[in-house]
């Protein structure tokens, strides 16, 4: 009998085994957001039985099950399979974040009771769980930006803000949304975000996808690339389309009738990777221009920001350095904030300050600006606080922030400089702020009426004319009178010798009267009179000498020279010596004619 | 009766008190309304004086500036153009008025001036057209007098001194006269105009019927060649010549 009991139910197994073997799965995600909606899906492929549903966590709140069952009947070689199933999907929302276990459920029929698996669930805390990307990921769908439902694999930008100021940073992360299996993802071509600058953020190579559920239909996703964006210029600004090759695993070949089940595809059915190519929705970012006027010491800063200014030491040595630094800290644009400007005084000679950059991976971090002072000058000296505006966007106003200036005591000798060699002070070419007109001229000026220019008037010409007219006038009448005067002389000139006979002659009947001093003074007459006509000389100023100096220079016989002086000694002799002395006065009369008539050769 | 006379006497005192502040306390007045930002006001009183015929280089300078700050690049060229005919070599008036031409809309590759005509131009500007007149007619009865030296002293010792005096005092003569008359002409009969329009066609005839040959913006200066109508040829500071309404510019 027992051997009996043995062989039957030794049967009944073997019945079953090749009738059907019952099996329940259940699939569920491994990790959730807490809130949001997720599907936990039972099949079995069996529809004659008892579903026994889990007992969920209290803290679940379930929907469903939404039931479906399919059969499938086919005959093969005569024989008949038929196939059934049942699918129960239960939609799961878990408000507190948290490790869950999913009880196992059962299923019972008439001859077998199977149960499934216990599955553990993570269920994350949205936000604060999954850092600064997935809070982006909030608000992107938030705004509605949830992948194209229907696509199978797409790919989306998000932006942190659609609407921002010029130089405002703006968080940008390129996000993969998949249902389906990927193999890989190539060729990754991001737009050139025109109007943009752009900073890749560090972001760590796609390994793994996390699971996110959108609108109830679970979703692979991934970041990409996250990068940080700084609008330029004012205006709508559009980013075109990222594009993106995907590799996808799609399944080749007939499909199992019997074994559709996701275990079993993976040994009955082929799998090819083919390359898709998927590309990102145009956006459009609204850049606001930053508000005018701007504040002078605006150095294109634009974000919240603290600052601080310190310094190596107050005390300083002649030609010792001192650094200044200036710290910036924040989230904004910090590599395109402009150096603060700081009115160091004369006598410190400033270099341009080293700039370092320290980022977070993202717009926030600090900016130091240090400047190497050497103080050129002793004495205490005044550094300006350091006044540096900044653009908060939040509050959409310039904020000025301020930092101590120092008092820095400069000690130390001009002369001690360490080194022998000179110090060289460059100097420093003059810097120009601007161009304006000179000022006015406020003194006294003196103010001359418009008159009519004497060029310009016929009296002015009519001086030249007049001027002219006397000058020809004054001319005309000297030269009459040089004429006249010459006439005269000419006259005496050719009448000379005629003269001086004349007296002669006189002097010839004077001798009858035997007065002889006054035929030697007819003589003498005769004698200078001739000379004076001829040499033309006044009768008043002729001395001997003149007429010998005279004609010496005509040229005349220093013999007739000797001659006339003897002769004219002879008659001023024979005037006021007594008489009968010297010659007679017949020789002397004779002896002047033939002087004269000698002269008159030489003389004309 | 009475009263209409009363009426008229006190307008007269009006009148009589207003014109008796002196050209030199108006001048004085301006300069006050200038530092205190007035520029326009300033500006209407120096061209005012500068209507009434009064001249000074300071005068001119300074409603050059006061039209500058009003913003009126053109009057401003213009009065500096003439202040420059007054004191040539004055620098403040050149910087000032190579900011203002930077501030104008034209631009021209000017052909510069052949350098003895700017040395001349620049000589006859140095004194007033009357002190070069007086001053030719005084060489010249220098020269009449050196004249008559050479041709009456007959065997004086400084006869061929004179002669070469008497020349040289002639020429000196004819170029003082020469820098009078130019001076006139710069001065009184300056052929430059600057446009006033703040735009302005250049045709190639007088009337609204002639081509477009160019476009000229105010502060332009430019040289009158000749006018017809109420029209002007001119030519520009590269060369090129056209005809323009003549109510678009004002000489110089």
């Amino acid at each position: 009998m027992k051997r009996i009991m043995t062989a039957f139910v030794f049967l009944l197994a073997c019945l079953a085994a090749t009738a059907q073997e019952v099996t329940l799965t259940v699939e569920a995600p491994e990790s959730a957001v807490a809130g949001e909606r997720f599907r936990i899906i039972y099949t079995i492929n069996s529809t004659d039985g008892q579903f026994t549903p889990p007992k969920f966590d209290p803290s679940f709140s379930v929907q469903g099950p939404q039931q479906s069952t399919s059969r499938n009947v086919q005959w093969i070689n005569g024989d008949m399979k038929a196939v059934s199933s049942t699918t129960l999907i239960y939609y799961v929302s878990v408000g507190a974040p948290g490790t869950y276990t999913i009880p196992a459920a059962q299923f019972e029929t008439k001859k077998i009771t199977v149960s499934s698996q216990e599955k553990q669930i993570v269920i994350n805390a949205g936000a604060s769980a999954q850092q600064a990307p997935g809070q982006q990921q909030g608000q992107a769908r938030a705004a509605g930006d949830a992948p194209a439902s229907g696509s199978e694999v797409s790919m989306k930008i998000l932006l942190s803000d659609r609407e921002v100021y010029a130089g405002e940073p703006l968080t940008g992360t390129l996000k993969l949304y998949t249902r389906i299996n990927l193999s890989g993802i190539q060729e990754l071509k991001l737009p050139d975000f025109k109007g943009f600058l752009k900073e890749d953020i560090e972001t760590p190579p796609l390994r793994s996808l996390e699971t996110e559920v959108i609108d109830g239909i679970q979703y692979g996703t991934g970041v990409i690339q996250r990068f940080v964006l700084y609008p330029q210029i004012p205006g709508e600004l559009r980013i075109d389309p990222a594009e993106m090759t995907v590799l996808v695993q799609e399944r080749t070949g007939a499909r199992d009738p019997f074994f559709d089940d996701p275990f079993f595809d993976s040994f009955f059915s082929s799998v090819s990777t083919v390359p898709r190519k998927i590309t990102t929705q145009p956006l459009t970012v609204r850049v606001k221009p930053l508000p005018e006027p701007r504040p002078a010491d605006f150095h294109g800063a634009v974000g919240s920001f603290t600052i601080e200014s310190s310094i190596s030491g107050t005390d300083a040595k002649l030609n010792d350095a001192v650094t200044m630094t200036v710290t910036l800290k924040g989230s904004g644009n910090l590599n395109l904030s402009g150096e603060p400007v700081i009115s160091f005084p004369q006598g410190i000679e400033k270099y341009d300050p080293k700039v370092t950059v320290r980022s977070s991976g993202t717009s926030s971090g600090t900016k130091v600006f240090e400047y190497l002072l050497i103080p050129r000058n002793t004495g205490a000296f005044e550094i300006p606080p350091v006044s540096y505006s900044v653009f908060d966007p939040k509050e959409e106003k310039y904020v000025t922030l301020r930092a101590g200036g120092f008092t820095v005591n400069v000690t130390g000798t001009p002369g001690d400089e360490e080194s022998a060699a000179p110090v060289y002070i460059p100097g420093e070419d003059v810097k120009y702020l601007g161009q304006d007109i000179r000022f006015i001229r406020n003194g006294k000026t003196r103010l001359v009426t418009l008159s009519s220019p004497l060029v310009s008037t016929l009296h002015y010409w009519l001086w030249f004319a007049l001027a002219l007219f006397i000058a020809v006038l004054v001319l005309v009448v000297r030269k009459q009178q040089i004429r006249r005067n010459a006439d005269t002389a000419g006259l005496r000139n050719r009448r000379a010798a005629k003269n001086a006979r004349k007296r002669l002659a006189r002097a010839t009947s004077l001798l009858k009267s035997g007065n002889k001093e006054a035929v030697n003074a007819e003589v003498a007459r005769a004698l200078w009179g001739y000379l004076g006509d001829k040499l033309r000389m006044a009768q008043s100023d002729i001395t001997r000498e003149k007429c010998y100096s005279a004609l010496r220079e005509r040229k005349a016989d220093e013999d007739m020279i000797t001659e006339l002086d003897r002769i004219l000694t002879a008659t001023e002799y024979s005037q006021y010596a007594p008489v009968s002395e010297g010659e007679s006065p017949e020789a002397l009369v004779e002896r002047a004619a033939a002087l004269i008539g000698k002269l008159d050769g030489v003389l004309d | 009766m009475k009263r209409i006379l009363l009426i008229q006497i006190i307008l007269m005192a009006g009148i009589v008190s207003l014109a008796g502040q002196s050209p030199e306390e108006r001048y004085l007045q301006a300069g006050g309304l200038y530092g205190s930002g007035d520029f326009s006001g300033a500006a209407a009183i120096y061209r005012k004086l500068w209507e009434e015929g009064f001249r000074s280089e300071d005068l001119l300078y300074n409603a050059g500036n006061a039209f500058f700050k009003s913003g009126d690049n053109a009057s401003a060229i213009l009065f500096y153009e003439r202040a420059k005919l007054l004191a040539p070599a004055d620098e403040d008036i050149d910087y000032n008025l190579q900011i203002a031409r930077s501030r104008i809309t034209d631009r021209f590759e000017s052909v510069p001036q052949l350098f003895f005509v700017r040395w001349f131009d620049f000589l006859a500007l140095l004194a007033s057209t009357n002190l070069w007149a007086v001053s030719a007619l005084v060489m010249f009865l220098v020269a009449l007098m050196l004249a008559l030296v050479f041709l009456t002293r007959a065997r004086a010792r400084g006869r061929l001194l004179s002669f070469w005096l008497a020349i040289a005092a002639l020429l000196l003569s004819f170029l003082l006269i020469s820098l009078a008359l130019r001076n006139n002409n710069l001065v009184n009969h300056n052929s430059k105009a600057v446009i006033t329009c703040s735009i302005v066609t250049g045709r190639s005839a007088p009337g609204e019927t002639g081509n477009e040959l160019f476009v000229l913006h105010s502060g332009t200066t430019v040289i009158v060649e000749q006018e017809l109508g109420a029209f002007r040829e001119v030519r520009l500071p590269d060369g090129n010549k056209g005809w323009i309404r003549s109510d678009c510019m004002e000489n110089l």
